[in-house]
């Protein structure tokens, strides 16, 4: 028996193709009919083969791998609501707090973002891309619990239309979509993005701050490790992320476990992860051993950088986006190194912006393509000319 | 013996090798001879339809060297001359005589090959219709009789995975296949002759002199021993770009040919499909496609080879560069949720389906498994590419018309085994978009002089 669902699409498809009534509507329901059943035409040219692995399936392993990150987040807002109101959440009611902050910003981000999407693929006439499921769920990961639905909304909008529609669409933007509507929002609104607003709670009690670990900082020759922990962030609390922060940032196991799944299935190119992860480390020993300072950042050492803000979320998703990194392996190498090294960078050194992950991965993407081109020229200098 | 590693490359693990034993089939009803399959050729026809022809008549000709000829594989009369889209000669179609006649040459034997004029040999080839079997680079066009090579590359396994095994195209014709050693070094200083290694000991076994012969031995990964991956190996200057290359099939086919002074009209292919684990052929040069193998299920395709090779039409017959077919079904129906399935039974070169943790065989369709998307820039072409290229840069710098910066990036390079398509996730069409790059340079530096 024929499959209903199919039916559906057969039944439905002379009202979207060709001449059909509705033919300008046809990318939403090419797009919903290809989400339903894989499209699988016959190759018509050499090779008459082909890898089983398509982008759809490619962009459905970057949801998976954000799916603890995800899951954590959510449990981790409710969390961190309880504590502002002084209560001691169960885990059911820690998800139905997060969910209650989390799931309203992701239906915003997909919902206005799958519109632009709409709007520019009914218009150029180009199919809706699945690179957009993942840009519409890492947004709001990158975003404080509390921050105003409008924002979100604005936001999201700035990075599909600005970070990725004007330059064509998929493929061709230079600058990850996610972190240009996250920047939108950072310059546009900081007042929501940072202070004292990061816990989803309404009522503050005393004793908890409502702070960011990357805000604290030593006074009166306290050393940076110990003021953490009095603000409460031990090392072990920034690993394993029951702290403020960012919906999806705060955990850096979740993360992990995410860069993880990424670079086994080769979905996420290792040389980034690994790259950042290493830049981080040899620059932020690099400025520790510089004498003076113990109160600040540039005092922290690599494990607190590491999983402190958002650089093990950005390293893992943001930078690893293959459209906007560079396309050549030392390219890739130099790229994460450079973003690990420009994040503790902006940390020690520029007291206005505490986090500086964000920066460094949009300063990199702007360079990703030099990085290509110094590689490449390098490498056909190295080839045996063939005219 | 030297060992050739290619960088990257690929082993697909696929069902259905070939045995080792050989079939004759009986004599067909129709033989073709086909343009099809002839790069770069602009055919110019000899005969009339209802012509009578000699096995070796001249059918065709090359109208940019009209003294390369394409011979036919029968004696009997011109039964119909195919034609394409705007009058392109397919193929010429005779219907044979139950006895053969040959145009008749005098035999050569070894010694006087040694001591014959190169361009008495040349000639000689040229009219026997066997020249074209030697290939130049970088476009692998028929060499040019002036040339003198740096190396000739002679690859002993054919352009599929499954082409057919050099042992047993040897077993009867190794005294061909030396004789054919010995022209090609009248022609070349540098003969590089390359084996598979998986088929070294059966080759060993043949002949123990086969050891002291093949000067490489070629990793299992495919494309590694393609004649165009195996010179990106080799090659240290410039003026080796234009070196030759010549199949084995082709080598013995000269070797048959200067012995016997007549056209040889055997041919050795395999014929793969699925599962199965058929026999090795022997038929008639030229043979019907539906007589060598029964046709494909609705949805799938007869092919000359897996990953280069053109689809063929059953009703067409196989042309003098093709000694493999192979029947690739298509999937039955687009399947539901697709793109989160498991996929146990799903080859990939990425880690996304569960079938990368099992080395089983898998039987592949001929469904591209996805849609064409934008280039999303994530190097799985790079990865895969036995030449060290990058596709997808070289594919975007011929989309810009931007032709000097894909030479620069080694366009010429590319040995055409369509790794970079098999693999690209937006399915990019990668091999054709770089094979059509390659193919409109190459006539356009024909016009410099």
């Amino acid at each position: 028996m024929k499959n209903p669902i199919k039916k559906l699409f057969d039944d439905s498809a002379h009202l979207f193709t060709g001449d059909g009534k509705y033919k300008k509507y046809e990318p939403v329901w090419d797009a919903t009919k290809t989400f339903f059943f894989l499209p699988s035409p016959k190759t018509g040219v050499m090779p008459f083969i082909r890898d089983s692995l398509d982008l759809k399936r490619y962009m459905s392993f970057v949801i998976l791998a954000l799916l603890p990150v995800t899951l954590f987040g959510i449990y981790n807002t409710g969390f961190q609501s309880g504590r502002a109101a002084g209560e001691a959440y169960s885990i059911l009611k820690c998800f139905m707090v997060g969910a209650w902050y989390v799931l309203p910003m992701i239906i915003v981000s997909y919902g206005v973002g799958f519109i632009w999407e709409f709007i520019f693929a009914v218009f150029r006439r180009h199919k809706i891309s699945e690179g957009f499921l993942v840009t519409g769920l890492l947004f709001p990961l990158t975003l404080p619990p509390t921050i105003p639905l409008w924002q979100v909304a604005l936001g999201i909008s700035f990075g599909v239309v600005i970070g990725k529609e004007v330059f064509g669409g998929t493929g061709r933007n230079i600058l990850n979509p996610a972190l240009t509507a996250r920047a939108f929002v950072f310059f546009s609104y900081p007042v929501s993005m940072s202070g004292d607003i990061w816990i989803a709670g309404k009522t503050m009690v005393d004793g908890i701050t409502g702070a960011t670990a990357l805000s604290v900082t030593g006074f009166e020759g306290q050393a940076i490790g110990s003021a953490l922990s009095e603000a409460g962030y031990p090392l072990s609390s920034l690993f394993y992320g029951l702290i403020p922060g960012s919906v999806g940032e705060t955990s850096a196991l979740c993360c992990l476990i995410g860069a993880a799944i990424l670079m086994v299935t080769r979905i996420a190119n290792y040389r980034i992860i690994i790259g950042g992860i290493t830049g981080v480390i040899a620059t932020s020993i690099l400025i520790w051993l510089i004498p003076g300072g113990t109160e600040t950042w540039a005092n922290a050492g690599p494990l607190y950088h590491l999983f402190a803000g958002g650089f093990l979320f950005g390293i893992s998703f943001m930078a690893t986006d293959p459209v906007s990194a560079p396309g050549t392996n030392p390219g890739r190498w130099i790229f994460g190194f450079l973003i690990g090294f420009l994040t503790v960078v902006i940390r020690v050194a520029n007291p206005a912006f505490m986090e500086g992950a964000m920066l460094a991965i949009l300063f990199m993407n702007v360079f990703a393509p030099l990085l290509d081109h110094l590689v490449i020229k390098y490498k056909t200098s190295k080839r045996i000319p063939n005219v | 013996m030297e060992k050739l590693k290619i960088s990257r490359g690929f082993t697909p693990k696929l069902t259905g090798k070939p045995d080792m034993s050989l079939i004759r089939l009986p004599f067909p009803s129709t033989i073709g001879c086909s343009a099809g399959d002839i790069p770069f050729i602009r055919p110019k026809l000899l005969v009339k339809e209802g012509q009578s022809v000699k096995t070796g008549t001249p059918l065709f000709t090359d109208k940019r060297d009209t003294s390369i000829q394409y011979v036919s594989p029968a004696t009997g009369k011109v039964k119909k001359i195919l034609f394409g889209e705007r009058r392109r000669l397919l193929e010429v179609i005779i219907e044979p005589d139950t006895q053969d006649e040959f145009i008749q040459f005098d035999p050569i034997s070894e010694a006087t090959l040694a001591q014959m004029e190169k361009a008495d040999l040349v000639d000689r080839l040229k009219q026997g219709g066997l020249w074209q079997g030697l290939r130049q680079f970088p476009a692998k066009d028929t060499a040019e009789p002036d040339h003198t090579p740096a190396m000739i590359i002679v690859s002993l396994n054919g352009n599929d995975i499954f082409s057919p095994h050099p042992a047993v195209v040897l077993k009867e014709n190794m005294d061909a296949f030396l004789t054919g050693l010995a022209l090609l070094r009248r022609f070349s200083h540098r003969l590089v002759i390359t084996a598979r290694e998986d088929c070294l000991d059966d080759l060993q076994n043949l002949s123990p002199d086969m050891g002291g012969l093949i000067t490489h031995v070629t990793d299992t990964a495919y494309p590694a021993w393609n004649p165009g991956a195996v010179l990106y190996q080799l090659k240290e200057t410039q003026a080796e770009n234009s070196s030759w290359c010549i199949s084995l099939a082709h080598l013995v086919m000269m070797g048959q040919f200067l012995m016997t002074g007549h056209y040889p009209v055997d041919k050795i292919i395999t014929a793969t499909r699925g599962e199965y684990n058929r026999p090795h052929i022997l038929i008639r040069q030229g043979a019907p496609v539906n007589t060598l193998t029964a046709p494909a299920a609705p949805g799938g395709m007869v092919t000359t080879g897996r990953f280069n090779g053109r689809i063929l039409d059953p009703v067409t017959h196989l042309g003098f560069f093709e000694n493999t077919l192979n029947i690739i079904d298509g999937a039955p129906e687009d399947e539901m949720f697709g793109f989160v399935r498991p996929g146990l039974g799903k080859p990939t070169v990425s880690a996304t389906f569960l079938s990368s943790l099992f080395k089983k065989p898998a039987q592949m369709d001929c469904t591209l498994h996805g849609e064409p998307r934008a280039c999303i820039n994530c190097s799985y072409c790079e990865r895969i590419c036995p030449n060290d290229l990058l596709p997808s840069f070289i594919m975007k710098a011929l989309h810009a018309d931007e032709i000097e910066e894909a030479l620069e990036l080694g366009l010429l390079d590319c040995c055409q085994c369509g790794l970079c398509a098999y693999t690209c996730p937006s399915k990019i069409e990668l091999a054709k978009i770089l094979a059509d790059g390659m193919d409109s340079h190459y006539k356009d530096s024909q016009y410099k002089d």
